[in-house]
Parts: structure tokens; sequence; C-alpha cells
């Protein structure tokens, strides 16, 4: 690829010329929706996100005259700007407070590429909105290539961030609608997206490949749990994007600079998930059901049975499902899983049983004598002895399969307290 | 057509001067309904084929990003789309459009900053009067700034809109050549028509016109084109993905430039 020289410098205070990698953050919330806490803060957690390693921010005009100080020096990060002004968090449905409602969707440009580069910006960010109108996304390819055209003069990256809103943008169509204006915000003079992910590796992939410009996903609404955001991360990376810019995930986490630096973890060091969480390492882990959330497939149980015994059935599954029945109203299942109560590891005379420096239960199979204390001590009766050898939860040495497995989350991994770590 | 000297200089770039015959590739119906098969990677497209076509048309952001695979002796002249519009997003699309929209993508002095040979804009014809109406009134500012600045317009003719029917279809060719003729086009693109309505363009046009073909055109179809009066053929992205498109591409290059 190549473009003008004030670009190159530029993208590359952006993307690390190691890896060629940027982890973003927006905040720039507060131009153009409600003074939410993470809007009214922003101060205190610019200083995190700066601190967690992030390689780029993204703000508004005015937030980067008056808190520019975060963008001095080789090490912080690069300024990006967002040029434009849209009222789409007002107009209703979405998940965000809204103070005064708007009926008309607007865009307007609000700064010039000059203006940005003006004030040490190294790219400036704007909408590009397909979907909600034919004459809306005309205005909006307008503007898009007018920026271009600005950005070209001056040599400052334009980042183009496409967004699927609109009555004939469907859960159907979705997918293809962002595949295709990734292309297009391409053709139209993006040197890079920031986009939404569109769910699965695949057609993410196909998206960034036909973009042929580097692309970022972004983290949308705030995710119930890290690991979800997380999980987001690793699989758009996975499908060659070169970063994130991740907004209310970070900013409205309750702590900025870990987030940051576990995406970090992520895109730049090329860790997984599970390594991030402490799962394996030095925080601990215990299953969780969401009943709410569970079906009853029990695919959980296959893919237990089958991790551990390569065998097919539920039979050896070291967890369950636990199905009630209601004269006249819908069954309802639950996960049934290990809660580290410890009680099998106390009930073992031996010492065969302990919980390891890593956070699972470890058996010591030499010290084991197969006299079933373990077995009677479950609450949740989910330990049972085959082949004279207890079989319980460990929590597939630190990658439960049944959380990766279950599409509907019906069970999650939370952390132990500190308080009641036992590291043997 | 008295024209200057900027503007024959890089008109030779993708006309050749030696045989006044030109072969195009267009690759920018991608900027409306996102990549098509054979241009999902153009870095990949641009270097398979910028050795066979005289010049390839590509949308600003493209160039931009790919100027080093085209342009320079040895390789196809790249021209720039200025305009955009979603006039192609049929219902097999992923959003149909429902309101015909064009909108300028880029002007002449942002073609030359890019390093193309010429800008080329698209007129639509059958979309009812405002959208032509505005079209006309921007490809006639563009000529004016490509006159200032030496750069050679070329103007893509595209008779698709719903009042196009086959009745009225040669005719509205032959309106939209005449048009972009008093606008101060220094070439035209026309969509493929009998060859009574080429040579009868031919004869009245008094700048090349080039023809533009979904597929690669037999020898026979070509002669005739060429007989005609046409300049040269413009390939359209549908004609890439076909079997054997490198060695008839190939072929029609030689016929071309015999």
């Amino acid at each position: 690829m190549i473009i003008s020289s004030g670009k190159t410098v530029r993208l590359n205070r952006i993307f690390n010329p190691n890896d060629g990698r940027a982890v973003c953050v927006a905040a720039d919330h507060g131009w153009m929706s409600d003074p939410t806490p993470n809007v009214l803060e922003l101060r205190r957690i610019l200083e995190q996100v700066v601190l967690g390693g992030a390689d780029a921010v993204l703000v508004s005009y005015g937030t980067a005259l008056r808190m520019g100080n975060f963008f001095h020096g080789k090490n912080s990060p690069a300024l990006l700007i967002r040029a434009d002004w849209m009222n789409m968090p007002r107009l209703g449905g979405s998940n965000v407070s809204n103070i005064l409602p708007a009926v008309n969707f607007k865009k307007q440009a609000t700064s010039t590429a000059k203006d940005a580069l003006l004030v040490g910006a190294s790219a400036i960010t704007i909408y590009y909105f397909i979907g909600y109108s034919d004459e809306f996304e005309a205005i909006n390819i307008e503007q898009a290539a007018t920026f271009a055209k600005e950005c070209r003069k001056v040599g400052l990256p334009l980042i183009i961030e496409p967004m699927a809103v609109g009555a004939p943008v469907t859960g159907v169509n979705i997918t293809e609608i962002l595949i295709a204006s990734a292309r297009i915000a391409a053709e139209i003079g993006a040197d890079a997206l920031k986009i939404p992910y569109t769910n699965d590796v695949m057609s993410f992939k196909k998206l960034v490949d036909e973009a042929g410009v580097p692309v970022l996903v972004l983290g949308g609404a705030k995710s119930d749990e890290p690991r979800d955001a997380l999980e987001l991360v690793d699989e758009a990376i996975r499908a060659g994007a070169s970063g994130v810019v991740f907004g209310r995930n970070v900013t409205k986490a309750r702590n900025p600079r870990g987030m940051v630096s576990d995406i970090c973890a992520l895109v730049h060091g090329n860790k997984t998930v599970n390594q991030i969480l402490g799962i394996g390492a030095k925080k601990r882990g215990r299953l969780r059901p969401v009943a709410a959330n569970c079906t009853g497939c029990q695919m959980c149980e296959f893919v237990c049975t089958h991790y551990h015994s390569s065998e097919y059935g539920q039979e050896k599954s070291r967890l369950r499902i636990e199905f009630k029945y209601k004269p006249n109203e819908p069954h309802t299942s639950k996960p049934i899983v290990c809660p580290l109560c410890e009680k099998c590891v106390e009930a073992c005379k031996e010492g065969a049983l302990t919980i390891g420096a890593e956070g699972y239960l470890v058996l010591e199979k030499e010290r084991c004598n197969a006299c079933g204390d373990c077995v009677d001590a479950c609450p949740l009766h989910l330990v049972f002895l085959d082949d004279d050898k207890p079989i319980l939860c460990d929590l597939c040495e630190g990658n439960p399969q049944c959380i990766l497995w279950c599409k509907q989350r019906a069970i999650v991994l939370t952390e132990i307290k500190e308080s009641k770590q036992h590291v043997s | 057509m008295n024209i200057n000297v900027g503007k024959n200089i890089r008109m030779s770039d993708f006309i050749d001067s030696k045989d006044n015959r030109s072969m195009l590739l267009d690759l920018t119906v991608t900027s409306s309904i996102g990549a098509q098969p054979g241009t999902e990677n153009i870095s990949e497209t641009l270097k398979q084929y910028n050795t066979i076509f005289d010049g390839i048309i590509l949308n600003p952001g493209q160039l931009e990003h790919h100027a080093n695979l085209v342009g320079g002796k040895l390789r196809a002249a790249p021209l720039v789309r200025v305009d955009w519009t979603n006039a192609y997003r049929d219902k097999e699309f992923c959003l149909p459009a429902a309101t015909v929209k064009r909108v300028s993508l880029s002007d002449g002095a942002d073609a030359l900053t890019l390093g193309a040979s010429a800008a080329v804009a698209t007129f639509l014809l059958g979309f009812g009067e405002d959208l032509e109406s505005e079209n006309i009134k921007s490809i006639s500012l563009l000529a004016r700034e490509c006159y200032r600045l030496s750069l050679p317009l070329v103007v893509d003719i595209r008779p698709i809109g719903g009042n196009i029917s086959a009745d009225n279809y040669t005719g509205s060719i032959k309106l939209g050549a005449s048009f972009m003729m008093e606008a101060g086009a220094d070439a035209l693109i026309l969509p493929e028509c009998e060859p009574e309505t080429c040579k009868l363009i031919g004869m009245w046009a008094t700048v090349p016109v080039i023809m533009r073909c979904d597929e690669v055109p037999t020898s026979e179809k070509a002669q005739r084109m060429l007989e005609a009066g046409m300049t040269g053929i413009v390939l359209s992205e549908k004609s890439l993905p076909v079997p054997g498109f490198d060695g008839k591409a190939t072929a029609l290059r030689s016929l071309l430039h015999q």
C-alpha cells in the first residue's frame, strides 16, 4: 500500500510498527449522547487509559483542546479527532440514556482535516451511515469523499466508521451490508476502518479481506462480562483485524486501566482470553450457571464427556443439566456445575485431592484409594467413581470446554475473591 | 475539438497514440455494491491485469492505496471515477436502492493529485429530471475544472433508469452522447448498442468513443465495433470471473492494437 509520507508517519503513531496493530479507545461519547458518568469523569478515565497502554484515543475537537496533555510525548497515545457529529443515540431505541430525544436522524461535519492536523491529530474518524435512507447515505458518502480529499491534501489518515442502521437493516442482511460498506468506505478513501463485529470469524475475515485497509473492530455497548468483550477482540484479531477501537467497554469498566491492558495483551501480546482472565494462572475462577440462558440442549454434557474420555455420550460428564417439569408450563433446565465448594477436598483423608496452584481440582492418582468419601461429600452429586478413580470437574485444566461450547452462555466463569483463595 | 497539450499527453496514457485505440478495465462498481467476484483483492487484480490494459478506472481510495501498481511506461494508466451512485443496487443487493442518488467523490484537482490520467464521470439517464439536471450541472462544472487543469474528462453514459425501455434505449444513448459532447467531455464511454448507432455516434463525435462490455467480445464483434468507429473497449468487472478471461483479454488487446 502506497500512501503519502504524512499519512504513513501518522499511521505509524496509531498502529504499532512491530505488529501493525492498534488498541484505540473511543472517548467521544459526550459529543453525541448524554453526560453519563463516563463522560463527566473523562479526565480520570483517560488517565487510566493512558496508563493501560492505549495506542490511540478518539476524542472530540473540544476535548482535544481541554485534555491535550494526555497526548504529549512519544509514549502517549496518538490523538484521533472525531470530525463529525450525529444524533443517533437520541433517536430512541438505543441502549444509552436519552435526555432530549430526537426525531430526525442528523449528521454534520464539524471539523476539517486541517483543524485536526493543527491540534496534533494523527487521524480523523468519521461516520458512514448506510441503511437509514438513500438520501442520508448519499450525504454521508459526499461528506466522506470531501474528508478524503482534504486528508489527501494534508497527509492525514482518514478512519471511516461504517454503521448499518435503519429499518431495512435486519439480522438477515446486516453482515452482508457491513461487508459491502467496509469495501465502499475503502473505495471512497478510508485509510482504516472502525467497524462493528459481524459476530463470527468467517464473515469478519471476509470483511477484512475485501476491505483491503486495516480494520479496527469496535466494541459497541458495554458487555455484561469483561470476558464477552475480550472474546470479541480475540475473534476479530483471529479474523485478521488490525486492532480495536473500544469505547464504553473501557470507559465504563470498573477498571479502565486493567481493561486496556487486557486488550493490549490480546492484540499485541498474542495472549488468549483464558490466560488474560487468569484461568490457570494467579486468579481463580469457578463455574457459575445462568439458568435463564439454558435451553437444555445438553451440549455441555457431551463436550465434557468427550473432552475427558474421548467418548460419545453424557454418562461421564462432570456436570449435568437438571430439568424441571410443571403441569401446563414449559419445562425449565439448569446446568448443575461444580461450584468449587471444596467439600470433596476436605473429605479426602488421603490428601489425594487438592486445589492446585492454578486454581482447579487436582487428583493425585497414586494417593487415591478409591474410598468414595469424595463422592459422598459432593452436595451436588457431581463426583463419581469410574475404574476406581474419582471423576470430578477440573475446569478442563483451566480451559472449561462447557463454557467454550455453550453458545447460550448458560455457564460462565466467575472470579473467586482473593480472600477465598486456597493455594496449596 | 481543440484540447490543450496537457490533455493530449494524458489522453495518450490510455489511448495509444500510434493506433488511436484503447482497452480499459473498470473496477469502480465496488464503491456502490462492495467487492464483486474477481475484485475481492484489488491489489491482486491490479497485479494480474495491469499490463494487459491501457488504462484501469479506479475509485479515489483504491488509486491512492495502490498507486504503485498502475501508471508509468509499462502499466495501465489510472483513470479515477469521480462520482458515486447507488443506481447499481438492484434487488439482488442486500440493500436495494429506493431512490437513486449520485454524488461527487472527487474533483479534477484531487484526481491530478492522485496521479490520474483522466477523470471519469457518470451520466445517468432515465431516472427523472431532478437527477439528470444535477448530473448535467456537476459534469459541466467538472468539465470547466478539467479544462483549466488540462485533465481529460471521460464521461460514462449509463441509460439504466426506469424510464429507459427497448423503444428509447438507442435514442437515449444518442441523447447522452450529444449532451456530454456539448458539456465538454474529452472522451465518451457508451453502453453496448447496435453497430448502426455506434457508426452514427462515431461519425459525428469529435472525441474518442469507447464501448463498455460486460464480457470480452468475440473477435468478430470487436472488429465490428472498431469498424463502426469505436476507439476501443471498456471491460466491466463482470467480465473478470469468466473462465479464460486472461487469454481472451490478451487476444482482444492484440486485435485492438494490431
